[in-house]
């Protein structure tokens, strides 16, 4: 007689927030397709308690003006295209991405200073040159983010566009401008559970439908704060799944930029011959890191290596089989 | 499920005798509660007490030695599902599987490739933990000669052979070095129990699906081996990931005996290419396997996936640290104002996002605080002159900076005096209290 | 009183409206939102219908009281207006939510003080009686007061001879029976003295506080409370807080120059207590004293630097008695100056003086004590277990470390009120004196109605978008103007909460609030199970309760709940000075209380960044916050 094992199936209250990127010719955008993101009312990938109707995203990160900081193997990899950023999406789209992220570094006051009107015309490209839904982040410098983002949730009216990111002391303009033209926003905290609950209330409470946005909850890499980012998500994920409504945003982590600023991805010279091959290596630093973050509930994922995306794309493909 | 600080207290004596080394019964009480210490600490327990307060502490998850006390790895043990719950205490061992058909120069290489190999991160060593060795000769000379080379480099071992007669020459030649058998099936259990419980060594135990593998521990149990490991017999991702998710709720969250061991998995299988199987071994260290036995011996796979396991295996009771050093925040020059905080992370993020918000390249230096705030650091003697000053010296600022000013924050104006002194060179100056304050401060201090 | 008026409205206008029209001025603090209650009328003829009976009791409703701002005309109405004054004085008694301080506590033991005055007649002595003087005092003590085995100082010696003699044999003996150390006795000499002096034998209970010294004179026969007086801690010059005393405390002479600080202190209010009764500091014969442990190192002249150090471990917890002479206390050389006991580093004799004034650890009911002062310490428990922990909530709350802050003292604005719609405030000062700053109590309120109007998002950044004056962009990021310049005492400054006010606030409140749910989470309770929670500080006179929950210091419970208590370590040291029972009580108090270090503990920082927002992360936490919010959106503000 067998043994009679008792049951171990959650019976989870809530569940995450289903987000849609991306809108159709029909819902007044130009977008070949949608990606929506969220959904599941059980943890990662555990098809025997719950459902999981919407597989993590890949999105690939492309810059407005050539990267010349990258990694060499990053450079070699993409080659030309990095010069052109509407060749450079194309590309990004060919090599299996599920959403262009696309960030305007050159806006940068040390990078360029371009201007709102340059970062127009930049996502204009970008909307032509593919048919994916964006995400579009500013440089990362308050004054000069919210410059370009509001230019480019005009330029971009209706396209249902991710706009990054929003910041607990800088969040109002920029969902002002998702309210105003239809897009969603990435709302991005410093690797706390109560910060990432707080930036969603306060942007709630400015009245942006909770269905448009998403949460950044700041990324640590392998080796460099990984297990702070995955604790935290595990935390939100099961804040969501007790039904916290305040939790239940997808989440969004940016594992192509973080991993590949590790010095074990970036350098090859002066290294421990322990660190194995260089470019086995970069992608491992990548693909586990992005691997790790799937699996503590990772929604999108923002990586930068083609062969990278290949492998994580092959390893959701299975982890989104049921046994 | 474990008792809350108050239920055990009352079943203390509530005398407040302070034998056990603690100030009040209660403190004793939440000390036992989150297990950090014994209750023999407690001469006065009743024998009542003590009937319940063992049964309410006995591990979840039995504790399994593998391999000599030098290199042993012990995996289980563990008692949370999630790490931020409390920690994950052992870490899964990474074997790799050689086979005893492999020719004797490849098999001497690659042994020691295993057994050689070690790096330094963040001042610990990680090492490769063992070999797995799998009989494909099927005969038990060549497995015990090939147990004994293993034995000789002195790595934990893993004996791979259904054939019983097999793995006992494996067990004679690894005698006194605790090896894992693998496995016990629904054929060969009883022999399997009885070398296991002959040879002191613990058992690992195939069974297809949970009711299966429950029912083979409980007979082998039957038979006094107490030492047991786990396969319920996935292989690929999500399986994997669903097996080994609700053997852990089971042993965690219903404290369900039959099935309290630690898990082996084999990355190797089920997956197409080397880089998938470092990924899939990658899960395995996040999601509860305790051995993991691997194909592939390459640097490039295994550094990251020690890297991996440090991580996860990391005690998130600590605060969150960023790591002490001189960070660049946007593209600072050797003119760039110098700025010096704690590394509390949330301290540090704040610090740097304002600056970077306010357009002004700077150098921010991170002064270890041990992971506190900057007042609560102060206050310990964590962030004082000293310490800054030996920031400023140990982390090459002065390489890189070119001018002699350095900001501390407002919060810790009061030690700019011994600052001074400890730094005869250079000009204190006292930054503001709070973080949203630095753009004003800085734009201030630029113009 | 103004004469009677006749006006007419439509039916259904707003009683507000009709007086309005009337010409009678109506204040409407809170904008006409139902929320302050300020505009209570009496309906006394005729039908209203009432939007809202927001703090009215069913009783009062029934006595036809109604709030103007939402109650509307149904028909030909009789409506009385009282007068502003007699509004306010009616909210405050009969609204629960603020809590005032009793006067005083009392002690119900029968037992004498440890020190006592004996009179005594005694034989003279003769070459047939010829024992020593000092016998024959042992004797008669023993003969009139049964008080044996007497022992005594060699300079209490001395004066024997004298005094015996003096008034014919006539003495009155200072006795004190015993002390904690050795509660059996022997009973000690203090003090001898001719005739019969028995009316003044006082006794000081002493409260040092790092911001506030405060000291009680006792008459220790009558156990009367003859008068209070307090001060600031002169050590402020050497730094606010303990961790600055004891960094001072370090340098050459520090530890001398703040120890003589606080006697200093000290000594002018015993001398100013003194004074006022008549009485000299050779009366007084005993002192009990309640402080922080810093606070008493200090005192004491002991180290404290051990204090602030990882493991952190005072010197000692329950210092022995001193003699005042030894210390340069102004009162009896001889008196004993008695410390509490204390329980670790940064839970002290405040707290278990507090616990013993509060009188949880003898009663069932689970109860949280909060002490704020520089230092938020907290204890659950009941009469079986104690646990307490103290956070570093700041001095905020005491008035520092905020632009416009200051003490409970006249011209604090102590209460606020904000109009959702035009955002102006209104405000209510000590002593209805013009405004020179905020109290503790004001800027929990001021917090509060920022927060609810929406002036302050949750996180506590200033909405720049509103369409008002009072808000601006100031020297450092956003703030709100409470009151002009010109409505000002000096006329000099505007009176202003600024961003890093709050957010200094708000760590002030995450603190407590955080350490009550570790505390509560560390011996496996919820919030919900703490069935009363007993406040002590330095609030002043009263605290406001439904505003310190809207901000999320203090639990959504029940206003009854809460009782506030004033400053509890004075009054815990008062009744240890009166009787050695509550001296036994205070010992087993610290005793039994398990400290809890906060810094060691992970959750807390969790616990504190989760209530780092107003009210809290988690708004399920705060029903009544979370109504109140949807009302002010139904109503129309922001």
């Amino acid at each position: 007689m067998a043994a009679s094992v008792p049951s171990v199936q959650e019976k989870w209250t809530g569940k995450v927030r289903e987000v849609t990127l991306g809108a159709l010719p029909a819902d007044g955008g130009t977008r070949g397709r949608t990606v929506t993101v969220g959904g599941e009312n059980t943890l990662p990938f555990l098809h025997f308690e719950g459902e999981v109707p919407h597989r993590p995203a890949i999105a690939i990160e492309i810059w407005d003006h050539p990267p010349e900081d990258w990694s060499p193997i990053l450079l070699e990899a993409w080659g030309d295209v990095l010069q052109d950023v509407g060749a450079w999406a194309k590309k990004a789209e060919e090599v299996g991405a599920d959403l262009i992220a696309l960030t305007l570094d050159s806006a940068h006051p040390e990078k360029g200073n371009t201007s709102g009107e340059q970062a127009r015309a930049t996502v204009r490209k970008v909307l032509e040159a593919t048919t994916l839904p964006l995400i579009v982040y500013g440089p990362g410098q308050v004054d000069k983010d919210n410059e370009v983002l509001v230019a480019v949730a005009e330029e971009a009216a209706g396209e249902r566009v991710a706009l990054g990111n929003c910041e607990e002391g800088n969040y109002r303009t920029i969902v002002a401008a998702a309210l105003a033209h239809g897009h969603l926003v990435i709302g991005k905290t410093p690797i706390d559970v109560n910060l990432a609950k707080q930036l969603n209330i306060l942007i709630s409470d400015m009245r942006l439908d909770l269905d448009r946005i998403l949460m950044d909850p700041t990324t640590g890499a392998l080796g460099y704060g990984l297990e702070y980012t995955y604790s935290v998500m595990e935390r939100l994920k099961l804040a969501a799944l007790m039904g916290d409504s305040m939790t239940q945003q997808p989440m969004i982590v940016t594992t192509g930029f973080e991993a590949w600023r590790a010095k074990e991805a970036r350098v090859n010279e002066g290294v421990p011959a322990e660190w194995g091959d260089w470019t086995k290596r970069s992608l491992l630093w990548e693909t586990i890191t992005t691997m790790a973050l799937l699996e503590a509930g990772a929604n999108i994922v923002v990586m930068r290596h083609p062969e990278a995306v290949k492998k994580i794309r092959q390893v959701i493909d299975k982890l989104m089989t049921k046994a | 499920m474990g008792l809350s600080g108050l239920a055990i207290y009352k079943l203390l004596p509530k005398t407040n005798c302070k034998e056990c080394g603690f100030p009040t019964c209660l403190a004793f009480a939440m000390k036992l509660a989150a297990r950090q210490v014994e209750l023999s600490a407690c001469p006065y327990v009743s024998d009542e007490a003590k009937a319940v307060l063992d049964a309410a502490s006995a591990p979840p998850i039995r504790l399994v030695k593998v391999g000599p006390e030098e290199r042993k790895v012990e995996v289980g043990n563990e008692t949370v599902l999630f790490r931020h719950e409390k920690t994950f205490y052992h870490p899964p061992g990474f074997f790799y599987r050689l086979k005893d058909d492999e020719p004797a120069d490849a098999f001497a290489a690659r042994l020691e490739a295993v057994a050689n190999y070690g790096v330094e991160r963040v001042g610990i060593e990680l090492k490769a933990d063992g070999i797995a060795l799998q009989s494909a000769a099927g005969s038990a000379d060549a497995f015990g000669e090939r147990a004994a080379q293993v034995v000789s480099a002195g790595l934990p071992l893993v004996l791979i052979a259904d054939d019983p007669q097999v793995m006992e020459a494996g067990l004679k030649a690894a005698q006194g070095m605790a090896p894992l058998i693998y496995a016990a099936n629904a054929e060969n259990w009883e022999t399997m129990a009885s070398l296991a419980a002959q040879y002191g060594a613990p058992l690992a135990v195939f069974g297809e699906g949970l009711e299966t593998l429950a029912e083979l521990t409980e007979k082998i149990k039957g038979k006094g081996v107490e030492d047991m490991v786990l396969d319920p017999g996935t292989r690929g991702w999500s399986d994997s990931l669903a097996a080994f998710t609700q053997l852990r709720r089971l042993a965690i969250k219903k404290n369900y005996r039959p099935l309290g061991y630690p898990i082996i998995a084999f990355p190797g299988e089920g997956t197409e290419d080397e880089l998938e199987e470092a990924l899939l071994a990658g899960q395995y260290v996040a999601k509860y396997a305790g051995f993991i036995v691997m194909d592939h011996f390459d640097p490039a796979s295994l550094y990251p996936l020690l890297t991996l396991r440090q991580n996860i295996y990391t005690d998130p009771q600590k605060p969150i640290q960023v790591s002490p050093g001189l960070y660049e925040i946007g593209k600072p020059t050797p003119e760039s104002p110098l700025l010096v905080t704690t590394n509390f992370s949330l301290t540090y993020f704040s610090v740097a996002g304002e600056v970077e918000g306010s357009g002004i390249p700077a150098w921010l230096l991170v002064a270890d605080s041990e992971g506190m705030s900057v007042l609560t650091a102060w206050a310990a003697g964590k962030f004082d002159a000293e310490r800054i000053a030996k920031a400023v010296k140990s982390m090459g600022v002065a390489e890189k900076v070119a001018h002699r000013k350095i900001i501390i924050p407002g919060y810790v104006s009061s030690i700019s005096g011994e600052l001074e002194d400890e730094l005869p060179d250079w000009e204190i100056l006292v930054g503001p209290r709070e973080a949203i304050n630095i753009p004003s401060f800085l734009k201030q201090f630029a113009a | 009183m103004p004469a009677q008026q006749v006006v007419y409205v439509e039916r259904g206008a707003l009683l507000q409206e009709a007086i309005e029209a009337a010409g009678i001025p109506l204040a409407l603090p809170c904008g006409g939102q139902g929320r302050c209650g300020r505009c209570i009328v009496v309906v006394q003829e005729g039908q209203v219908r009432r939007r809202s009976v927001a703090r009215l009791t069913p009783q009062e409703v029934e006595q036809g009281y109604a709030l103007a701002c939402q109650t509307l005309v149904e028909g030909d109405l009789v409506v009385y207006v009282p007068p502003q004054e007699e509004r306010i004085v009616r909210l405050e008694v009969g609204l629960a939510a603020e809590k005032e301080a009793p006067e005083v506590v009392v002690c119900e033991h029968e037992q004498a003080p440890w020190v006592a005055k004996c009179h005594l007649k005694v034989d003279p002595p003769s070459l047939a009686d010829n024992t020593t003087d000092f016998e024959r005092l042992q004797r008669e003590l023993v003969r009139q007061h049964g008080i044996t085995g007497l022992v005594a100082s060699l300079p209490i010696m001395r004066k024997l001879a004298g005094a015996l003699r003096a008034e014919d044999w006539e003495v009155t003996a200072v006795v004190e029976k015993g002390t904690w150390a050795s509660s059996q006795g022997p009973p000690r000499l203090v003090d001898i003295r001719p005739g019969d002096t028995t009316e003044h034998t006082l006794g000081l209970a002493i409260d040092i506080g790092t911001t506030t010294n405060v000291v009680y004179l006792v008459d220790l026969q009558s156990k009367a409370l003859l008068g209070r007086a307090s001060a600031y801690n002169g050590q402020i010059s050497c730094g606010e807080d303990v961790i600055s005393r004891i960094i001072y405390s370090q340098r050459p002479g520090g530890l001398e120059h703040l120890q003589q600080l606080v006697l200093n202190t000290l000594n002018g209010l015993i001398d100013e207590l003194l004074a006022a009764h008549g009485a000299s500091p050779e009366d007084v014969y005993f002192a009990t004293v309640a402080g922080n442990p810093t606070m008493i190192h200090l005192f004491l002249g002991l180290d404290p630097r051990h204090i602030r150090l990882e493991p952190h471990i005072p010197t000692v917890n329950h210092p022995p008695p001193v003699r005042a002479g030894e210390l340069g206390l102004r009162i009896h050389p001889e008196a004993t100056v008695d410390c509490l006991p204390g329980v670790g580093a940064y839970v002290g004799a405040d707290i278990t003086a507090g616990v013993l004034r509060s009188r949880m650890s003898e009663e069932e009911p689970i109860t949280l004590f909060i002490d704020v002062g520089t230092n938020g310490e907290l204890v659950l428990g009941n009469k079986d277990w104690l646990i307490s922990c103290a956070c570093s909530a700041g001095p905020a709350f005491e008035g520092s470390g905020v632009v416009s802050g200051m003490r409970a003292t006249v011209g604090a604005i102590q209460e606020v009120w904000i109009n959702p719609q035009t955002f102006e405030p209104t405000y209510e000062t000590i002593g209805n004196a013009p405004p020179k700053g905020i109290c503790g109590s004001g800027m929990i309120s001021l917090l509060g109605e920022m927060f609810i109007t929406g002036v302050i998002d949750k996180s506590g950044h200033v909405n720049r978008s509103l369409d008002t004056p009072r808000v601006r962009e100031g020297p450092g990021g956003g703030e709100y103007v409470v009151a002009w310049a010109a409505e000002t005492e000096d006329k000099k400054r505007d009176i202003v909460l600024t961003e890093v006010d709050i957010q200094n606030l708000l760590r002030a409140k995450a603190a407590i609030y955080a350490g009550m749910n570790v505390l509560a989470t560390s011996v496996g309770l919820e919030l919900e199970d703490i069935e009363r929670i007993l406040i002590g500080g330095a609030f002043g006179k009263y605290i406001d309760i439904e505003k310190a929950i809207e901000i999320g210091l203090l639990p959504d419970m029940p206003w009854d709940r809460f009782a506030y208590l004033g400053n509890t370590s004075v009054q815990g040291a008062y009744l240890c000075l009166l009787c050695p029972e509550h001296r036994a009580m205070v010992r087993e108090i610290a005793s039994k209380m398990t400290y809890l270090e906060l810094s060691a503990d992970n959750s807390f920082m969790n616990a504190f960044t989760s209530a780092l927002f107003l009210p809290h992360t988690d708004l399920e936490q705060f029903p009544s916050v979370r109504e109140k919010l949807r009302n002010v959106e139904r109503l129309g503000g922001s």
